[in-house]
């Protein structure tokens, strides 16, 4: 009994006590666990959609997971899970009125069809966190894109690319992603893209396209993308969506629809315009009256459309056009989803404009999110499965229960240290910081058994209890700084790449070493000494 | 016998170096053939060479040769490979190579399999890397290891003062690594970028056995030196003890492929770690204590 006291006496202990409650604040996010949340939170909010013109805003990338808003129910019916969501979500009908009550407010949702014609309250929507910890696209899947300028760039550059893809996921409603810069020892920049849940493929092929939009007459480019030239881009049913004057048609390869939508130009760009237009002629032709050149729509060089110019629009410096273009695929259905993927990407270059440079896609990964969760699970069962066994093993060799106790705890608490700091600083769990942490516990393991011989040993009896631990101390603190030292370099090799990994060995080596080991030592030295 | 080995051990020890050094020699050379046979030091995997990888954690109910032929057949130039992966005994996925790095590409074979074993999209995972990535980070490893080991060597000389411990350090760091990769290349094993973490994270290991003969034999003075070696050896053997045993329970039960490769190399790294350090270490510090003694001598 006395000794537990003086355990918990302990200065070391101590230490290691705070920052466990410390960790269990950051984890839990306050003072009461929160591991019963069910529902579903919202991950991001669709731009102009119907959630978004009730009011519900996207989450700010910075707040952490149990921030995020949680809905509770739809039309009083109680939501548990992902299912219930999109089960409800699939039965909705355009023009009614749908509540939806969240865990801050409780929003009144009008329903419109979109511009493909299907009714979607714009959510995306996740199983709600249980605690503050970030789970990565290894456990949580989603879609990895690493990408690399095709010449070199200035910083400034590279920043710009990097708003810019930020800007197009937004465009797509994505906002809870990570866009970053790497770069490796060899300085060539990387940017790193994270995304998760299920991605559609049409936003990974849009990630690597530079996004030049040019508009041309003749040889004269008469306006650009961006928001330079182009001031408002249509994206609601009333002006966008398949081109009714088209529509779809098939034929013996397959079929083709046509979409359309408007743009307002600005006045300089309109303006310019109407100095190219004035300089043509008008052919007259089957059906009307037409200037002389086409307006061609570029993209990335590559012609995507050709437009006749009204006669009438001759010099003048009109601001509303209308851009359109075409799907194709092999039937019909799959023509229109084509035709509106299509007419999403050009929307989205033409509203966040070109990058300053080509970017080329080295390494792109699609992470199954029930892969993730099986993924997860086998981990934890393995990590219990090896604890229990070298547990066993430390008890053969020391044939004292009462080693073992400690032992476990610390090394629980170590673990429990680096997920409160995860937590904090909001870094991703992933697969690299997974090796990390075996590394630490390895490590830590190795140390405990370094701490209990330092202690134990034979030669040691001569010496008095402050000289073993110190002794046992300073072996621990060597290999620490050692480790450091092999684990700087990795910051910067392979675009970024092993930094997670680097980044929790360091870490969970820190806090083991510097906090957890010495209470080890600690609690060794009160219950062994007689 | 056990005590004429521990008598060779005690005395012999300049000579039983050889060991370790012979091992050194035969892997230089195993991966020097490898190298002059196919163009690499190891047998890269795809997400080291470039072309991609599409996991299925779902019983297809059809064996993995079928669903290769039959991929062979409907994709004939994209080089498509089957491999199985399995937990405690029992076949839970299994993952299609193929040279494909174009999506276009990637998502006509994606739409083929979903078809043929009725797939959902999330029950798959894909991995594409282009090829220039993989070149790109391997060559980047090697510069980080370089650095990696002058910084250990600066810190091992900062910790003990001395300079044939930070010698000693780096050295053994080199042949685990070197003799590590030799075995896995005997394997016939594919390397991820996660056996290189592996591979890093045996330093992390046979450190903790490195600093623990240094400490015990040049800065301590209690009991004779071959008591310290055997008090560092009891220790470092119960360490090498419990990591060996979580490994091979992680190596047995662990699902995911990319986590097994890790524990497969530590295994092996473990398992050379102990040469390394009982022999290796162990003699060149012997080596070192004696000349020391013997100019204190000659003083």
């Amino acid at each position: 009994m006395n000794k537990i006291k003086q355990i918990f006496m302990n200065w070391r202990v101590i230490l290691l006590l705070i920052f466990l409650l410390f960790s269990y604040f950051s984890i839990n996010g306050g003072f009461f666990p929160q591991f019963w949340n069910d529902g579903v939170a919202i991950r991001s909010v669709g731009v102009n959609s119907t959630a978004s013109r009730a009011g519900i805003e996207n989450p700010s990338p910075a707040s952490t997971p149990l921030e995020k808003e949680r809905i509770l129910s739809l039309n009083g019916e109680t939501i548990h899970s992902v299912e219930d969501y999109y089960s409800f979500a699939e039965h909705l009908k355009a023009n009614r009125t749908v509540t939806l009550e969240t865990n801050e407010n409780i929003y009144s949702l009008r329903t419109a069809k979109d511009e493909n014609g299907a009714v979607d309250l714009g959510l995306k929507v996740y199983a709600a966190p249980t605690s503050n910890l970030r789970k990565g696209l290894d456990l949580e899947g989603g879609t990895r894109v690493l990408l690399t300028p095709a010449e070199p760039i200035s910083d400034e550059d590279l920043e710009s690319t990097i708003g810019n893809l930020r800007e197009r996921l937004n465009v797509y409603g994505l906002s809870d992603i990570v866009v970053r810069a790497a770069s490796d020892l060899s300085g060539t920049d990387f940017i790193l893209i994270e995304i998760a849940g299920v991605t559609e493929d049409e936003i990974k092929e849009l990630l690597a396209k530079q996004g030049k939009f040019e508009a041309k007459v003749g040889n004269e480019t008469v306006f650009f993308g961006g928001e330079k030239d182009v001031t408002y881009v249509c994206r609601s049913a009333d002006c966008s969506g398949i081109d009714p004057q088209v529509g779809c048609s098939t034929h013996s390869e397959g079929a083709a629809c046509g979409f359309f939508f408007s743009i307002t130009l600005s006045p300089e760009a309109a303006e310019r315009q109407a100095q190219v237009t004035n300089q043509l002629t008008v052919t007259s032709e089957q059906g009307g009256d037409y200037l002389s050149e086409d307006l061609v729509l570029f993209l990335d060089d590559v012609e995507v459309d050709r437009l006749r110019i009204g006669a009438s629009l001759k010099g003048s410096a009109t601001t509303s056009v209308q851009i359109s273009g075409a799907g194709i695929g092999p039937t019909q259905e799959q023509a229109l989803t084509a035709a509106l993927q299509n007419m999403k990407k050009l929307q989205t270059i033409m509203i966040t404009g070109s990058l300053p440079v080509k970017l080329d896609i080295v390494k792109l990964d699609t992470i199954s999110p029930s892969l993730g969760k099986v993924f997860l699970r086998n981990v934890m069962l393995v990590g219990l499965l090896a604890l229990t066994a070298v547990s066993g093993v430390v008890l053969v060799r020391y044939r004292k229960i009462v080693v073992i106790f400690p032992m476990v705890l610390v090394m629980l608490s170590e673990l429990v240290l680096i997920m409160g700091f995860a937590a904090l600083v909001g870094w991703n769990l992933d697969l690299a910081s997974i090796a990390g942490l075996i590394v630490v516990v390895g490590t830590g393991m190795n140390h405990f058994i370094i701490i209990t011989d330092e202690t134990l040993r034979k030669e040691a009896v001569t010496l008095d209890w402050k000289s073993r631990i110190k002794n046992a101390l300073f072996i621990i603190m060597g290999a620490y700084v050692i480790n450091l030292g092999s684990l700087i370099p990795l910051f910067w090799a392979g675009a970024g790449l092993l930094k997670g990994f680097a980044l929790t060995t360091i870490i969970g080596m820190s806090v083991g070493v510097l906090i957890a080991r010495p209470a080890y030592a600690a609690i060794i030295e009160i219950l062994l000494k007689e | 016998m056990l005590q004429k080995i521990k008598h060779v051990y005690e005395t012999k020890y300049k000579l039983l170096m050889i060991i370790p050094l012979l091992l050194l020699i035969l892997s230089l050379v195993q991966i020097g053939v490898q190298y002059a046979t196919t163009g690499d030091f190891v047998n890269k995997g795809i997400s080291l060479k470039g072309g991609s990888t599409i996991t299925i954690t779902k019983d297809l109910s059809i064996s993995p040769l079928e669903v290769e032929q039959s991929l062979q057949q409907q994709f004939p130039s994209a080089g498509i490979t089957v491999r199985t992966f399995s937990s405690a005994g029992r076949v839970t996925g299994i993952a299609i190579d193929s040279a494909l790095q174009d999506s276009a590409e990637i998502s006509t074979l994606t739409k083929a399999l979903s078809e043929q074993f009725m797939l959902e999209k999330t029950d798959y995972s894909i991995e594409v890397v282009g090829s220039s990535l993989g070149t790109n980070f391997f060559k980047q490893m090697v510069i980080a290891l370089v650095f990696s080991f002058l910084l250990m060597g600066v810190m091992v000389i900062l910790y003990f003062r001395v300079f044939i411990t930070s010698l000693m350090v780096i050295l053994a760091a080199f042949c685990d690594i070197v003799i590590t990769l030799a075995v896995f290349n005997l394997t016939g094993m594919k390397l991820h970028p996660a056996g290189i973490a592996a591979l890093l994270m045996m330093i992390g290991y046979s450190v903790d056995g490195e600093v623990i003969i240094s400490s015990r034999l040049i800065k301590r003075q209690d009991g004779t030196e071959l008591e310290r070696i055997y008090g560092a050896l009891r220790t470092g053997w119960t360490m090498t003890q419990t990591t060996l045993m979580a490994v091979i329970v992680a190596l047995i039960f662990v699902q995911s492929e990319i986590v097994k490769q890790i524990m497969l190399i530590l295994l092996i790294g473990l398992i050379v770690d102990i040469i390394v350090t009982w022999i290796q270490n162990v003699g060149i510090l012997r080596w070192h204590l004696e000349r020391k003694r013997a100019k204190h001598l000659k003083q």
